[in-house]
């Protein structure tokens, strides 16, 4: 835990997100099985600004939230908070782990996994409103809300894509991707054979001033 | 009477030997509805309190745990979830009553595997020595007659390396706090527990009880003078509780 940070208060907003985030989890029935296979994990987060630590060990049951932990960590991530929303919400953690600000201890194999579990829940908003509204009425708002859903991802979906290509390829305000990846690549192998050289000069002054001697 | 045999029971000074009976009385009296007022009295926040003496705890999958005076078993419930079926958690408390609540509350929870219920006193623990991974007592150490001897009976059945934790009332680090804490024990606790519990005594009992058990630096010297290494503290809400925390070494 953070010391400067009022033990009460943090645990009650741990205690907080932990119930909200389990509630979701409950209407995902699919994420307990994939969740289970986590369940020898703890994750350290510690969030550098807001200065906050939260340590997640997923179960079948959910995942446990705790804002001390004294074991071993599977895996540690630092970082500021807009660098956690990053990785939750990134299609690549992978790369956003790679290329981000974030900065990681142990294996990001199972930490790869529990975002992609969160990511990718497939929630059923049609038990909650069936219990709630009885059969009839509540399925046909759960369709009403798909649709309204689908309608809403498609769309998006389609605008991102859209302004992604103006970007890229008619306004070129960007490059794109793969272009900035070789881009990278080329710089990394740059300084590589700066570094190389500069060696090599090195090595080459020495032995001048050595035969100079 | 001399002095050694007498000891505190709220702000009255009584025989050593009557503590146990007149603290058995008022929990006797208040245990059908000590959950809920539980929940009255601190607004829900004693479940804040414990839930942060769990993450101090560092109880893992197959560790033992003795839960002393846990009473309706709020900690044990979480403890036997944490420790898994390899686990072990004892539930123990002096009370009958009290534990009777407990485990029919676990029992129906479903709740029974690797959870055990023990009639048991914290300064006479009827346990092998190095026995516990951790063992918690939580609203539970003022009540006891002498605490140093049940301080040493902990050390003795914690395993070396074992964490004592202890959650308990204790003093408000601020004078403006203290003196509202002073008017909402003296005032309010007695007359919720008349309304809802029919039973103001008991809650008086409480508000004098938590003023006479030691403040926190002096239970903190008296678990070091128990034996307990790497003792430390953490206030709550300001000092109205603390959880103490030492290690076996």
């Amino acid at each position: 835990m953070s010391g400067g940070i009022n033990p009460t208060l943090h645990t009650a907003a741990v205690a907080a997100l932990e119930t909200a985030l389990n509630r979701a989890l409950q209407l995902a029935p699919g994420s307990a099985a994939e969740l289970d296979k986590l369940s020898d994990c703890v994750f350290a987060l510690h969030c550098t600004s807001p200065p906050l630590d939260v340590y997640l060990q997923p179960s079948a049951d959910g995942i446990r939230l705790m804002g001390l932990y004294d074991g071993p960590v599977t895996t540690s991530v630092r970082g500021e908070a807009a660098d956690f929303t990053e990785l939750v919400t990134a299609a690549d953690p992978t790369a956003t782990l790679i290329n981000g600000q974030l900065e990681l201890q142990g294996d990001s194999a199972p930490l790869i996994e529990l975002q992609q579990i969160l990511a990718t829940l497939d929630m059923d908003w049609e038990a909650p409103l069936v219990s709630t509204l009885g059969d009839v009425a509540g399925h046909q708002v759960a369709q009403m809300l798909r649709g309204a859903f689908a309608w809403g991802k498609q769309a998006s979906g389609s605008l991102a894509r859209q302004l992604d290509e103006f970007i890229h390829e008619e306004a070129r305000l960007t490059p794109p991707r793969l272009e900035l990846e070789d881009f990278y690549r080329d710089v990394q192998q740059l300084g590589l054979r700066v570094d190389r050289l500069q060696s090599r000069t090195d090595r080459l002054r020495q032995r001048l001033q050595k035969l100079r001697g | 009477m001399s002095e050694k045999d007498t000891t505190h029971f709220g702000y009255k000074e009584v025989d050593k030997d009557a503590k146990a009976g007149m603290v058995a009385d008022v929990f006797h009296s208040v245990a059908s509805r000590y959950d809920l007022m539980n929940d009255l009295m601190s607004g829900g926040i004693h479940r804040i309190w414990k839930r942060f003496t769990i993450e101090l705890s560092g109880v893992r999958k197959g560790n033992s745990v003795l839960d002393i005076a846990g009473g309706t078993g709020d900690l044990a419930a979480r403890f036997a979830d944490i420790v898994g079926p390899e686990g072990r958690v004892v539930l123990a408390d002096i009370n009958d009553s009290m534990l009777q609540v407990g485990r029919d509350k676990l029992l129906d929870n479903g709740r029974q595997a690797n959870l055990e219920f023990v009639q048991a006193d914290a300064q006479y623990l009827p346990f092998p020595d190095d026995s516990f991974d951790c063992i918690t007592i939580a609203f539970g150490l003022r009540n006891v007659t002498d605490k140093d001897t049940a301080l040493r009976s902990m050390l003795r059945v914690l395993k070396p390396g074992g964490r004592l934790l202890i959650l308990e009332f204790s003093k408000p680090e601020n004078q403006l706090l203290s003196k509202a804490y002073d008017t909402y024990s003296f005032r309010v606790l007695p007359m919720m527990g008349r309304l809802v519990a029919n039973d103001s005594d008991s809650y008086q009992y409480l508000a004098e009880s938590i003023r006479m058990h030691p403040d926190q630096d002096t239970l903190k010297d008296m678990m070091e003078d128990a034996g307990f290494s790497r003792c430390e503290y953490h206030n709550m809400t300001g000092g109205v509780v603390a959880l103490h925390k030492g290690v076996k070494a």
